[in-house]
């Protein structure tokens, strides 16, 4: 899979936005494999782009294209085979399911498309210290805890890209690195993708190309 | 692995207890109990008035007149039928085929000679053969044929044999009525002629003493001295004289018939009155319902909103969670479908143990036309909690 912008600007944006903007009103094209990382500061739109390369939301001028199609002409049928089979996403506010557990919550992403087995839930959930809370309500996890849920949420299914915004925000330097590797070495299994958008530079992060906003 | 309903379940606040939710099951069953019975009373309705009603080679056949009313009794053009008349009579898509009944213009006298030392005034008619019910191979007549094969009404037969002892006249059977020999004096203005006449055939459809129409024309023409033909009664054949579009024709042009004939298309008419009001009703309880429990579903979905919102998100398909979600109550549709239609059969069974002494056709068991209309149902209600589901899937989508 190709993911494709072209003259993408926020409708809410103004034009001079576009003019120091490796994103904005350019081409971009991703391949699979290549692992971008979009370094901008607040209010710079990394959670619009995040959103409308996953196709959650619309209000954007240019076009967006998976595999020569464009996003706005797919039916949410066909938007929903592209999110089981080729894009996942960690978003910034996680938007995990808060009255389930931990362990509930990954699975109801793996039993979606299962690319791990089972048992993967707890290696990874143990690889990033979270797996004593596995069979507690997400509600009862410090923000830390859901980001690393979010994390292995998203790794559960198959991708050619996986979108992150700010991932790793909430963890110490440790547990970012673990996180960092984690999602590169599956990353890297899949032969996918990674587009990561962060406030700076994440020093862990083998990023082949570096865009700013 | 396929992924069902339970995998999801308890993302969905489905299990709350609703009054809503009970109310709509309680009112589609309701609705749908009302609906099944009136379909099925219809049928039982359609049975019982053909049952009581055979027919002749699958049509009626009935004389109609004009109603003679105190303004119209000095004028006989406004009590006889018109060609006119006819023509519009035929012309109507629930009448397939009208005649005239022809009279005699002339003054007739019956008498049996001296077997039935009996002698009456006489009316003759004649009447199209593709009108009765019986047509002896001898009914014909020529010009100079001295003898006249008669066709008589049965109930005549039955009024003879019911005033003949008090008036020390023999009765006659069926098969001696055939053997009599009876003399038709016709009079006209050249005198009078006695004619040999026999009874060719009874006949239980026309209450009238019927010649051949040959010669009620050549005898119009002769002892009437006319031409003219005058028509007072019509007759005709329809598919169902109980149709109310008949019936509703007959009062529109205040035309006559023998009531008795018609009286079961009155009282089918009213039932059918009464059956259709309550199939409306029964199908407005199940709108009623349906409305309510389509507004206890969007209640749910606007509960579970922010996890369907997020299941979407995650890349659950719109149509695949329609589909699951509104699987959920199809045990349930069907089980109130079931037992309405348990309830209709108990209705039925009833009607059958107090009416099958009276009405042999009567059957206890459901008419096939209520379990197609349950299946419809069951039909209805899944497709449109699922229209619903899914309009507000895709909303959110």
């Amino acid at each position: 899979m190709q993911l494709v912008t072209r003259n993408l600007h926020p409708v809410y944006f103004t034009e001079d936005r576009s003019v120091h903007s490796n994103i904005w009103g350019q081409e971009l094209v991703l391949k699979p494999g290549e692992r971008v990382h979009i370094v901008a500061p607040s209010g710079s739109g990394k959670t619009s782009f995040i959103h409308f390369l996953y196709g959650l939301r619309k209000e954007y001028n240019g076009s967006i294209q998976y595999d020569g199609k464009d996003i706005r002409s797919l039916a949410p049928d066909q938007l929903a085979v592209y999110r089981q089979k080729h894009l996942s996403i960690i978003f910034q506010d996680l938007r995990l399911f808060p009255d389930q557990t931990v362990a509930q919550n990954i699975e109801i992403k793996r039993q979606l498309q299962p690319y791990h087995p089972a048992n993967k839930i707890e290696e990874f959930a143990g690889r990033l210290g979270v797996a004593h809370k596995l069979n507690m309500l997400c509600s009862t996890c410090s923000y830390g805890e859901q980001q690393r849920v979010a994390i292995i949420r998203s790794l559960m299914q198959p991708f050619d890209f996986i979108l992150m915004d700010e991932p790793v925000s909430n963890l110490d330097e440790n547990n970012r690195k673990k996180a960092i590797d984690l999602i590169v070495e599956e990353a890297a299994h899949r032969n996918a993708g990674i587009v990561l958008a962060d406030l700076k530079k994440l020093e862990y992060f083998p990023a082949d190309k570096i865009l700013h906003l | 692995m396929t992924l069902k309903y339970r995998h999801i379940a308890s993302l969905l606040e489905t299990s709350r207890k609703s009054w809503s939710k009970y109310l709509s099951y309680g009112g589609l069953g309701i609705g749908i109990l009302l609906l099944l019975c009136s379909v099925q009373l219809f049928m039982n309705l359609q049975k019982f008035i053909n049952n009581d009603n055979p027919r002749k080679a699958g049509a009626d056949f009935i004389s109609i007149t004009k109603t003679v009313t105190n303004e119209t009794m000095g004028t006989p053009d406004k009590n006889l039928f018109s060609p006119a008349d006819i023509e519009e009579i035929k012309r109507q898509p629930f009448i397939e085929d009208a005649a005239p009944l022809l009279a005699n213009q002339f003054h007739v006298k019956a008498s049996a000679g001296n077997i039935i030392p009996f002698s009456t005034d006489l009316f003759l008619e004649a009447l199209d053969e593709d009108f009765l019910d019986t047509v002896p191979p001898d009914f014909s007549w020529r010009e100079g044929q001295e003898t006249i094969p008669l066709i008589f009404s049965a109930d005549f037969l039955e009024v003879y044999n019911v005033l003949a002892p008090g008036q020390g006249y023999p009765q006659v059977s069926d098969e001696t009525m055939g053997t009599i020999q009876i003399v038709l004096s016709c009079y006209g203005p050249t005198g009078r002629h006695d004619f040999k006449a026999y009874v060719a055939a009874l006949t239980n459809r026309v209450n009238s003493v019927l010649v051949p129409e040959e010669f009620l024309t050549w005898a119009n023409k002769r002892f009437g001295m006319t031409d003219n033909i005058l028509t007072t009664r019509v007759f005709v054949k329809t598919k169902d004289a109980n149709n109310p579009d008949f019936l509703r024709f007959l009062d529109q042009k205040n035309y006559r018939v023998n009531k008795d004939k018609i009286k079961f298309g009155r009282v089918k008419a009213q039932l059918q009155i009464v059956v259709s009001g309550l199939g409306i009703i029964g199908l407005l309880v199940v709108v009623l319902a349906l409305m309510l429990f389509s507004f206890y579903l969007q209640l749910i979905i606007a509960k579970s909103k922010d996890n369907l919102q997020l299941l979407l998100m995650l890349g659950y398909e719109p149509g695949w969670l329609s589909r699951v979600v509104s699987r959920r109550w199809v045990p349930i549709y069907i089980s109130i479908v079931l037992i309405a239609l348990g309830i209709t059969w108990l209705f039925q069974y009833f009607v059958y143990l107090n009416t099958h002494k009276m009405e042999s056709s009567m059957s206890p068991m459901l008419h096939w036309s209520v379990l197609a209309f349950s299946a419809a149902l069951i039909f209805l209600t899944i497709y449109s909690n699922y229209r619903i589901i899914r309009k507000q899937l895709y909303k959110l989508s």
